[in-house]
């Protein structure tokens, strides 16, 4: 017994001692990048995606340290030590928490944000327009009011019914924006929240009778459980606005309008190379994805017959993929 | 790295201690810590920030993860249910009452504003940010350690031992067992809570999913501390808690830092939780037959 427990200790004390003494990494002239996610999901994995195919057609080479906290939120801090005890490059915080937890504790080299709604409620810079020391990055804010003006254009809708995750910061935010949206163009706005993704179908259901149309922001559980809330709205016969394109694909959703994540990914990229060529943090304002190319606007005329919706031709004119007959055609 | 390690785990320690005083003391097995250690990350977060102070923040999130505690006990005295169940029931309506606190928000940052850790900084001076912290949590930690020491000398607090091992023992000695578990599941969350209030201002910031698997990981740190060495004196049981919770912290760092090269992937780190608690159970459980052959007791 007390071999085994000895055998224990000393392999706990080599890792220790190991760490102490800085166990030699190799030391090469690569970058070394850490990213620390808050979970694992396809949108999050696309902007990480995104940022290491940027890097790697731009001839940086350098080797990635992909940290996850599995949602434990606890584990955001253990991942910003671990970086500091590497000596990162750069660290990529992806989502809020994960952000924060990087920007409070590293002071010695750059922190990057990415998919964070509003850098400046998480607390992360004070101002949109510049960064904040050594923390800069790219938010993934919406054009929600623009996306509740096309809803109500399109469906002349009088409600406007949301479903958002009253425990993710991004969604109470988004789903703020889209109540001021909705008071600005004088209509109703129901909201309704949900815990966990088994939620949505019912809180879609319990909403159905009272409004015209569903507006989906780009809220990482609802998001996840968006074929949930097609089945339910299109059986009510109420058409969805949806901020996440690319998890619209063979879903009844009738107009996706939205930037993809890996674009953003690739945006933060770029951001993540200029930085490490020498650009100074502080001086690099929160990127917006504001650039029309990085937006897609997608009609599903399939959807709109089922629920006797006409979609004026100049909004189909303008979408970058019509869904017509079951058959998706790009422009 | 290691003083990020020791300070992690020393405000990890204090949420351990509370489950440690109803897993071990009361035998109580409470789940309520799941959501009072996001409560006391809330009230902490938002007395800070509303400008209530810093030292009447750490009070309130102690009043807050005890009184929720106290609404588990009750439930579980009045409505005669399962502890686990009752357990459940408050971390489960603790997640709305989170929100509540946050003022409908999910996350409130304290990234710019005063807080103890960066007044702390502050104090140090020109040491090295890790190690003053390392210091004051030694400090904050080993007082909690002493104080309950104390407390579990005390009259009340034997009470409260005895009734964990023998219920109808405390119950003949004229003591309502009921109002030991309130003071017990209320103390064991009000030192959740003050674990979650630090930690919130360690990370920078409050969060309505702060305490999403705290139980199981304050359960593996109680484990690993009785693993290292035998006690049954209390103040050596709190010892191996504060152990337990530093060395379970080094694992899962280690898991993360050298996990890569056994293709332990950041996400495998649950299993590794899980399986460290099973371990320790399992060598418990050895010794205990080991024991019982050499003495021949059963």
């Amino acid at each position: 017994m007390n071999k085994k427990k000895a055998i224990i200790m000393l392999l706990i004390l080599t890792m220790i001692s190991g760490t102490i003494f800085g166990v030699a990494q190799e030391e090469s002239s690569a970058y070394k990048i850490g990213f620390s996610k808050i979970v694992t999901h396809p949108a999050l994995d696309a902007v990480e995606q995104g940022i290491v195919d940027v890097l790697a057609e731009e001839g940086l080479v350098a080797v990635y340290d992909y940290q996850n906290a599995n949602g434990d939120l606890t584990a955001a801090a253990s991942i910003a030590q671990k970086f500091r005890a590497d000596k990162v490059d750069i660290a990529i915080g992806i989502a809020t928490p994960t952000a924060q937890a990087l920007a409070n504790s590293i002071t010695e080299f750059p922190v990057i944000y990415a998919a964070v709604t509003d850098p400046v409620d998480a607390g992360l810079v004070t101002s949109y327009d510049k960064g904040e020391g050594n923390i800069t990055g790219v938010s993934d804010k919406t054009p929600v009011d623009a996306q509740i003006k096309l809803l109500i254009d399109v469906t002349g809708a009088t409600t406007i019914g949301h479903v958002f995750t009253s425990g993710e910061a991004n969604a109470v935010l988004l789903k703020n924006l889209a109540e001021e949206a909705c008071k600005k163009y004088g209509v109703k706005f129901i909201a309704t929240a949900v815990t966990n993704s088994s939620e949505v179908k019912s809180a879609v259901q319990a909403i159905a009778g009272k409004v015209d149309a569903i507006y989906i922001s780009t809220d990482n559980t609802v998001v996840s459980a968006l074929p949930s809330v097609a089945d339910a709205a299109t059986y009510a016969g109420i058409p969805i606005l949806s901020a996440d394109p690319t998890s619209a694909e063979g879903l009844d959703i009738l107009i996706a309008w939205g930037f993809d994540y890996y674009k953003m990914g690739r945006r933060t990229g770029y951001l993540v190379k200029d930085i490490l060529e020498g650009a100074d943090p502080a001086d690099i304002g929160t990127v917006f994805m504001t650039d029309p190319s990085d937006f897609e606007l997608w009609i599903n005329l399939d959807t709109a017959k089922k629920i006797n919706i006409t979609v004026p031709s100049e909004v189909i004119d303008a979408a970058s993929v019509v869904i017509e007959n079951g058959v998706k055609t790009e422009k | 790295m290691i003083e990020g390690i020791l300070v992690d785990g020393l405000i990890f320690a204090v949420m351990a201690m509370g489950v440690f005083i109803t897993f071990r003391v009361l035998n109580f097995p409470d789940l309520t810590v799941d959501g009072s250690f996001a409560t006391g990350a809330a009230v902490a977060a938002m007395c800070i920030t509303n400008g209530l102070g810093i030292f009447p923040g750490l009070l309130l999130a102690f009043a807050s993860g005890a009184a929720a505690g106290a609404v588990t006990a009750v439930i579980h005295n009045r409505l005669k249910v399962p502890n686990l169940l009752a357990g459940i029931l408050t971390m489960t309506m603790l997640y709305s009452i989170n929100i509540r606190i946050l003022g409908g928000r999910a996350n409130v940052a304290l990234l710019r504003v005063d807080t103890i850790i960066s007044n702390v900084i502050k104090i140090g001076g020109s040491l090295p940010r890790e190690w003053t912290l390392l210091i004051f949590m030694i400090l904050f930690t080993g007082t909690i350690k002493v104080l309950l020491d104390i407390f579990f000398h005390t009259d009340l607090g034997v009470t409260l031992g005895a009734m964990g091992d023998n219920e109808q023992m405390v119950i003949s000695q004229g003591v309502n067992p009921k109002t030991m578990k309130i003071l017990g599941v209320g103390l064991s969350n009000g030192l959740v809570a003050l674990s979650g209030a630090m930690l919130a201002q360690y990370q920078g910031f409050a969060d309505a999913n702060l305490g999403v698997g705290m139980v199981v990981q304050g359960l593996a740190a109680v484990m690993l501390g009785e693993f290292l060495f035998r006690s049954n004196k209390i103040g050596m049981l709190t010892i191996q808690v504060i152990l337990g919770a530093i060395l379970y912290k080094a694992l899962m760092f280690f898991g993360r830092y050298y996990g890569y090269y056994i293709n332990l992937t950041p996400s495998d780190l649950k299993l590794l939780t899980g399986v460290l608690v099973i371990v320790s159970l399992v060598i418990a459980k050895t010794r205990e037959n080991i024991g019982s052959k050499k003495w021949g007791i059963k």
